[in-house]
């Protein structure tokens, strides 16, 4: 496949969304590297405030590491390096001298693997809120249970707050992460293939809690699930070998894509 | 029939027969251990319970070494002619609260260097009138397993004037005698009450009835009083109980027992909170915080606490000291025990956490630099330096004086750090494997919520890597509680009769000290053949104390890793 041909028939795939004026974060001609090996190539992405925007796309064509620059995740990694700009809310977060705490505060992150800290389910929650606020016993309190009821998952623990967030099942924990996530208000939402571990129902059920949280949140979502991107999501970017080949909404792209890549990769007719 | 089907029976048979062999041969061996093991175990309980070795083992209350205290008048009271020049000289002498009581007269000649000894024991006084010359000691010996006590009753005071006339008209001489002996179980009521409403919370943590719920109940709103209830009375337990060590693990169970009452009470709150009833205790565990560490450390103290009655019951070889070259039987590896645990204990607090800090900065915090990279090569060959080796460094930086030592002369104190650097390599190694195998996630949702590095380290990583660490660091202990190299030289002594000071390095006092694997090795090259089996039941006691700390890591290692899945 020859790759120039594909970046040269996408030119600036956002000029004619109308989300200019409450977009939240902005991507800019972003490139990364790991190590010699070139992970992204010039991407550039708005993502607009209060909305569902999915990314999808082949392995390894980049969708989660776009996702983990959003809260400067991939600093993690020693020999990973970039060049370009990501501004939220106009500031720039790539910056050298940025607040990672202050950025991964306010873009919170919900991975693919339920991940929740091997602490008490009321710990869970309450951690990155004792963390970042000096909250009382009677305000975590608070915070814990409204955190807990917005992630639908109070029902079921609400008797066992101190029993081991570990001890959940797979769907309830991957809530009990989307918990921790909202208890210290975040701007942004990023979820790296939430579902990828779950079954059918629990699925179902953290789709609701998307559709759910797009009213107090702005949330990205990296997804394998073409079905998923559609039902959840207003917004969709299509990824492929490192470079963004399409984005615009997601009616548009699923009904009628520009791009013959993306149609044949959300037909199932791919390689 | 085939050839081949009477070859496949004969094979069948030899491997039945095979099988057997090699299943009874494997019984036979543990047969073999077990009875060896009891051999030995019989070693240790022999002495203590049995009558035997040629003869009378006497039983434990004459292990006593007789408790003496002497008197001397500066002045006689008698005349060459007999008469008495003063009042008769008469102590009282008595036992058992009062209920025996004595009479001995004292007269004291001029002539000098004439004594007597008395000798007090069940049956009363060996004399009631005893001469004694002038300025002479003479001794009184008790062997009874109380104190005694001596009174004037009439006469002239040892410290009268020329003239026999006392200088005060009355005075008493109280002395107690020393006593060796433990009158068997000492707890105190207190102690028993502390460890037993441990238990009672203990049993109702694990397995709670709507009975005691209601009872525990009544409490609510009271938490703070109760706290400081039993607080109070975890100071009372101690003093009363003269900072025994029976006496200090109650408190720490009265202390527990605040604890756990409190997070009792929260916790039946919340259950009802929740909408639920007390009968349905099955939910109550839910609602505990902390329910498993509680109840992890409340078990551990009340085995610790099991396996000390041993040190409150008179056991000779537990609780006496090294006697002397004679009396193998009513010696015992006291103050070997002691010295052993104070050299852990000290070796614990100098390397487990520099061992741990430099295994989170080299694993968490240093890049892979030329320099970490050596010094990563030097950890691990240390690991595996020969444990004399260790001695001689200890030697020239902790015991000596001047040039680089610290001159804390062969103390428990040198032997000690001595030990901590020889098991910080050990640590080192076993806690960066614990840290390298933290899985990523962990470290990503920590980061994910805004963590900083060190609020990753401190709050998630490390509480991850515990059982390692934790396995690390007692294995490592228990490696240098078996060592005896590095000790003798850094200059552990064979007999000890009394029990160490651990800072008399720094602070002064009797240095000398030794431990359990020290003290075997110096009773195995005694002539005596009852000094040998004193030796393997003292390795017996080394095996239970290995085994009962690396309970305790495993216990440990159960606990942390049931947090993690």
């Amino acid at each position: 496949m020859n790759n120039e041909a594909q970046t040269e028939e996408i030119p600036d795939s956002t000029r004619d969304l109308d989300i200019e004026h409450d977009r939240k974060l902005m991507i800019e001609d972003l490139d990364l590297w790991y190590g010699d090996k070139q992970a992204l190539y010039g991407v550039s992405l708005p993502i607009a405030k209060n909305s569902v925007t999915a990314l999808i796309g082949p392995s390894g064509c980049g969708k989660s590491t776009l996702l983990r620059m959003m809260n400067r995740m991939n600093d993690l990694i020693p020999i990973c390096h970039y060049d370009g700009k990501i501004t939220m809310d106009d500031v720039e977060i790539t910056g050298k001298d940025a607040d990672l705490v202050e950025i991964r505060k306010k873009v919170g992150m919900v991975f693919q693997r339920p991940n929740p800290f091997p602490k008490s389910i009321y710990d869970n929650v309450g951690y990155g809120v004792k963390l970042h606020f000096k909250p009382t016993r009677e305000e975590l309190d608070k915070i814990v249970e409204k955190s807990l009821k917005r992630a639908a998952i109070w029902k079921e623990v609400s008797d066992r707050q101190h029993e081991l967030g570990t001890a959940l099942s797979g769907g309830q924990q991957q809530r009990l992460c989307i918990a921790r996530t909202i208890a210290i208000e975040p701007d942004v939402i990023l979820m790296d293939e939430p579902c990828s571990a779950l079954d059918p129902i629990a699925t179902a059920a953290i789709e609701e809690l998307i559709l759910e949280l797009k009213k107090d949140f702005t949330v990205v979502i990296v997804t394998h699930s073409m079905s998923q991107a559609a039902r959840v999501s207003d917004y969709t970017g299509f990824m492929y070998l490192g470079r963004l080949v399409e984005f615009d909404k997601t009616d548009k792209i699923f009904s009628d894509p520009d791009n013959e890549l993306t149609k044949r990769y959300i037909t199932g007719r791919f390689g | 029939m085939k050839d081949i089907d009477l070859l496949q029976k004969k094979n069948r048979k030899l491997r039945d027969f095979a099988e057997t062999m090699g299943s009874s041969g494997l019984a036979f061996t543990g047969l073999i251990g077990l009875f060896f093991l009891s051999i030995l175990v019989w070693q240790i309980a022999a002495p203590t319970f049995i009558d035997g070795e040629n003869g009378e083992i006497p039983p434990a209350n004459e292990f006593i070494t007789e408790s003496d205290y002497e008197l001397e008048w500066d002045y006689p009271n008698i005349d060459s002619s007999g008469e008495l020049t003063t009042d008769p000289i008469v102590l009282e002498i008595s036992w058992d609260d009062g209920d025996e009581v004595h009479e001995l007269q004292i007269n004291v000649i001029s002539q000098r260097d004439v004594y007597e000894d008395i000798y007090l024991n069940e049956s009363g006084l060996s004399t009631e009138i005893v001469e004694v010359g002038r300025k002479t000691k003479f001794h009184i010996y008790s062997t009874l397993p109380q104190s005694v006590e001596v009174k004037q009753k009439s006469g002239p005071v040892p410290s009268a004037d020329e003239t026999g006339k006392p200088l005060v008209s009355t005075f008493v001489i109280e002395y107690d005698v020393a006593v060796l002996y433990d009158e068997g179980i000492v707890f105190e009521p207190l102690e028993i009450l502390g460890y037993g409403t441990l238990i009672f919370l203990v049993v109702t943590f694990r397995f709670p009835k709507p009975s005691m719920l209601r009872f525990i109940q009544k409490f609510t709103g009271k938490e703070r009083q109760l706290k400081g209830l039993f607080y109070a009375l975890a100071l009372v337990t101690i003093i009363a109980g003269n900072y025994s060590l029976a006496s200090i693990l109650a408190a720490l169970c009265w202390i527990l027992s605040a604890t756990m009452s409190t997070s009792l009470t929260k916790g039946i709150e919340r259950l009802l909170h929740s909408g639920r009833e007390l009968s349905e205790t099955s939910r109550l565990k839910h609602s505990i915080s902390n329910r498993d560490g509680l109840l992890m450390w409340s078990n551990m103290l009340l085995v610790i606490s099991t396996l000390f009655i041993p040190l409150e019951i008179y056991i000779p070889f537990l609780t006496e000291r090294y006697q002397d070259i004679f009396s193998p039987y009513s010696s015992g590896i006291r103050a070997a025990f002691y010295g052993t645990i104070w050299v852990m204990l000290i070796a614990m607090i100098s390397a487990i956490p520099i061992s741990v800090g430099a295994a989170i900065y080299l694993e968490e915090y240093a890049n892979p630099t030329k320099t970490t990279k050596l010094i990563q090569a030097l950890v691990t060959n240390l690991a595996g330096v020969p444990s004399i080796v260790f001695g001689m460094f200890g030697l020239a930086i902790f015991v000596k004086q001047g040039g680089i030592g610290w001159g804390l002369g062969p103390s428990i104190l040198a032997a000690g750090l001595t030990m901590g650097v020889m098991a910080m390599p050990i640590i080192v190694l076993a806690s960066q494997e614990a840290l390298r195998s933290v899985p990523r996630s962990i470290r990503e949702s920590a980061y994910g919520v805004g963590c900083t590095q060190w609020q990753v380290t401190k709050d998630h990583v490390l509480p991850s890597a515990m059982p390692g660490i934790m396995t690390g660091s007692i294995l490592a202990m228990s490696r240098i509680m078996g060592e005896a190299a590095p000790l003798v030289v850094v200059g552990a002594t064979a007999m000890i009769v009394f029990d160490p000071e651990p800072l008399a390095g720094l602070v002064g006092g009797n240095v000398n000290f030794t431990v359990i694997p020290i003290q075997i090795y110096f009773w195995t090259s005694e002539p005596d053949p009852a000094w040998h089996s004193m030796a393997a039941a003292a390795s017996i006691s080394l095996i239970a104390l290995l085994v009962a700390m690396n309970s305790i890591a495993i216990v440990l290692r159960q606990h942390f890793r049931r947090r993690l899945n």
